[in-house]
């Protein structure tokens, strides 16, 4: 009788253990990943990244901290660019937790969905390594976001690395029926992985080769010469080769901002994505990501922009500007945003898109202060 | 072995029933408060990985803007943690010690719920809360936090009031202890409490992962296998302690090496089926549920999770050892 039922439980367990679903195709349902708006000159991406909220955060404290970049950011847009101007999107670029709970996630939707009626924007999520980090179940963090009206994020059961991968196809009319004139490719850029099953450390996640085939035929989809912007949470090793190119072997690129630790990307020549090297030749004109908080230096590698940027609040950790340091890297990036007083690397990053294929960066410093808040922009 | 399922070999049997009710009733508390511990232990790791997180990225200002805050989390912890000690104390009675450990572990209570309460009322004067709700880790922190404290000020005052006051009336009649043998009485207690954090890690770890693993999402095999490994730890202490030391000495001894030879083969093979899912799924930890792991993600490395793991294995390989010694005298 034992036996009997030891037996008869195997393929129950081997149900249960192997889980497969429905996964289906990526490349049979390449429309499923694509979501649209409709593109006007001056379209406005606002990229947030790493806000770490955690079991010591303040949600209190950070949602004041996000009203004011909200606020900053709206009119310095509107300032520069005229009334009727607005936050169009927020990128929301990684890490948007670390060590939280369901109460965490929970207030944070609902804080972009409230600030999402007042500002009149959408926002997009992304997944950081960090925000698989948490005492909920990632499935239901992804539903929360699913479910949110303002929110823009998708995830298939499906064959394609990473949790959630997805376009922005800004278009005509906000439709998929014309032409697009920007794209945004949104990708899940993993968290870690161990070589071996007994190794001590982990290595940090890379974009894997079925991500970049993927991207590469959504961007086919709506033309090879339509412009496009990835964002992502995990720098891929191209930023590393850049500023080695630059400070190593005097490469001539366009480059500013701070550089103040590792890029923390996965570091290893075996491990490096071909993302940047395909999106060159196939009109990708920036990538721009987060991760390293002490880090928003941004380079024109060779036709492709790669920039990190501002860590958005004071969680977890975040870089002191001190005038009077002698680092030569913090001299470094002084001297390229041109500002005479002590400062903390927190802010938000503002792209702008124009008509054609061209676009405007700039980074906001923004330092909540008893005497007057600080607020720099910084174009790059 | 049969020896391990019959009742007559375990003290309590041999006293009245109302012995046996008092035992079950201080298991069943223990049992509560273990869990609970278990459950603030995991916060409280929680906030510690993203101290030392802060620490480590050097932003200790962060790290001491975030400590000054979570102090109340901290000493729920203790709060939870000293009550179960009290629980304990009373449970196995330690021959002419329990009624001042209870006493001890009582004014410890009451001395960090005090701490806290007022802890909270001067940063919320001095504006380090911006408000008694301000959110996070739930949303009526820090405030759940005093009325936790109340709650636990009132169970040290209930502890001590019984040991000076209700004792007489309702004398705790579970059998008692004799004391543990002075000369390793320290290595006994140290390698106990760390076997007892290691165990809270591994209940709430693996109760965790039952709610927050992402099953479903192909990486299954690896799910189940750390849901075993994480059990395994606390299955151990639970059972060495509550099990094993419950028995008379004569069948303690009777007892020890097939008991510790079963616990080394099951934690072997747990450990080897854990370290097998993870290889033919190295993708699964951080894709499906690293929650579990706040140490191992926060930091990159695997070290909490290879020590939660192996941890029944060496419990195991101790009993087994004293096991051979025994055997051989």
């Amino acid at each position: 009788m034992n036996k009997k039922i030891f037996i008869s439980a195997i393929p129950l367990l081997s149900a249960v253990l192997s889980s497969c679903g429905n996964t289906y195709n990526y490349q049979e349902h390449l429309d499923d990943y694509v979501r649209t708006m409709k593109f006007h000159d001056q379209f406005n991406v606002l990229q947030l990244t790493d806000i770490h909220w955690n079991v010591n955060s303040s949600t209190l404290a950070s949602k004041r901290y996000l009203d004011k970049v909200l606020k900053e950011s709206k009119d310095h847009i509107v300032a520069t660019q005229g009334n009727g101007a607005k936050i169009d999107l927020i990128e929301i670029t990684g890490d948007q937790f670390m060590l939280a709970n369901t109460y965490h996630v929970r207030t944070f939707v609902n804080y972009f969905e409230e600030k999402a009626d007042e500002y009149g924007f959408r926002y997009a999520v992304i997944w950081g390594n960090h925000d698989r980090h948490g005492i909920y179940n990632a499935s239901w963090l992804a539903r929360q976001f699913e479910r949110a009206p303002h929110c823009i994020y998708f995830e298939p059961d499906d064959n394609l690395y990473g949790r959630s991968n997805f376009v922005i196809n800004l278009t005509e009319d906000g439709t998929a029926s014309t032409a697009t004139k920007w794209q945004l490719a949104n990708l899940d850029s993993g968290a870690s992985f161990s070589e071996t099953a007994v190794s001590p450390f982990r290595d940090y996640d890379y974009i894997r080769d079925d991500q970049v085939d993927w991207w590469l035929k959504e961007h086919e989809k709506v033309g090879d010469t339509v412009p496009t912007i990835a964002y992502y949470h995990i720098p891929q090793d191209d930023n590393l080769k850049a500023w080695n190119a630059i400070h190593n072997d005097n490469a001539a690129y366009k480059h500013k901002l701070f550089k103040l630790e590792g890029f923390a990307d996965n570091g290893d020549e075996r491990f490096a994505s071909k993302f940047i090297k395909e999106g060159r030749n196939h009109h990708l004109k920036a990538a721009f990501m987060g991760h390293a908080h002490n880090v928003d230096w941004t380079v024109d590698y060779e036709g492709v922009v790669l920039g990190l940027g501002v860590k958005t609040g004071t969680e977890l950790y975040y870089a002191h500007i001190d005038v009077n340091s002698e680092d030569p890297a913090m001299k470094e990036g002084l001297l390229s945003v041109g500002i005479n007083e002590n400062f903390d690397l927190i802010g938000a990053s503002l792209v702008t898109l124009r008509t054609g294929e061209d676009f405007e960066l700039e980074h906001l410093y923004y330092n909540e202060r008893a005497t007057g808040d600080f607020a720099k922009w910084v174009r790059w | 072995m049969k020896g391990l399922f019959d009742r007559s070999n375990y003290l309590p049997s041999e006293f009245e029933r109302k012995q046996r009710t008092q035992s079950f009733l201080l298991c069943l508390l223990i049992i509560v408060f273990f869990v609970a511990s278990s459950f603030v232990f995991f916060y409280t790791l929680y906030s510690f990985a993203d101290i030392i997180g802060s620490i480590v990225s050097a932003s200790p200002d962060v790290a001491i803007r975030d400590l000054i805050r979570n102090v109340p989390q901290f000493l729920l912890f203790f709060m939870t943690f000293w009550t179960l000690l009290l629980l304990h104390a009373a449970f196995r009675k330690v021959e002419g010690k329990w009624e001042k450990s209870i006493m001890k572990d009582a004014i410890c209570i009451i001395a960090f719920g005090t701490v806290t309460f007022l802890y909270i009322i001067i940063m919320r004067i001095a504006g380090t809360y911006l408000s008694l709700v301000e959110g996070s880790p739930t949303a009526l922190y820090p405030l759940d936090m005093m009325i936790y404290s109340i709650l636990f000020i009132a169970l040290g005052v209930c502890a001590i009031l019984y040991m000076k006051k209700w004792q007489q009336k309702w004398p705790l009649v579970t059998p008692s202890r004799g004391p543990i043998a002075k000369k390793l009485r320290g290595l006994y207690c140290t390698f106990v409490a760390f076997w007892a954090l290691f165990a809270l890690y591994g209940l709430s770890g693996g109760t965790l992962t039952i709610f927050i693993y992402d099953f479903g999402s192909g990486h299954d095999f690896y799910g189940v296998m750390l849901v075993l490994a994480f059990l395994m730890s606390a299955v151990t202490i639970g059972f060495w302690e509550f099990g094993y030391n419950e028995l008379k000495e004569e069948k303690k001894k009777e007892l020890l090496l097939p008991l510790a030879s079963i616990s080394l083969c099951l934690s072997v093979v747990i450990a080897a089926l854990y370290f097998l899912s993870l290889g033919l799924d190295l993708d699964a930890p951080s894709n499906a549920g690293f929650g579990m792991l706040p140490v191992a993600f926060a930091a990159s490395v695997n070290i909490a999770t290879l020590l939660a793991v192996l941890a029944p294995v060496i419990v195991s390989v101790v009993a087994l050892v004293k096991g051979l010694i025994a055997r051989k005298k």
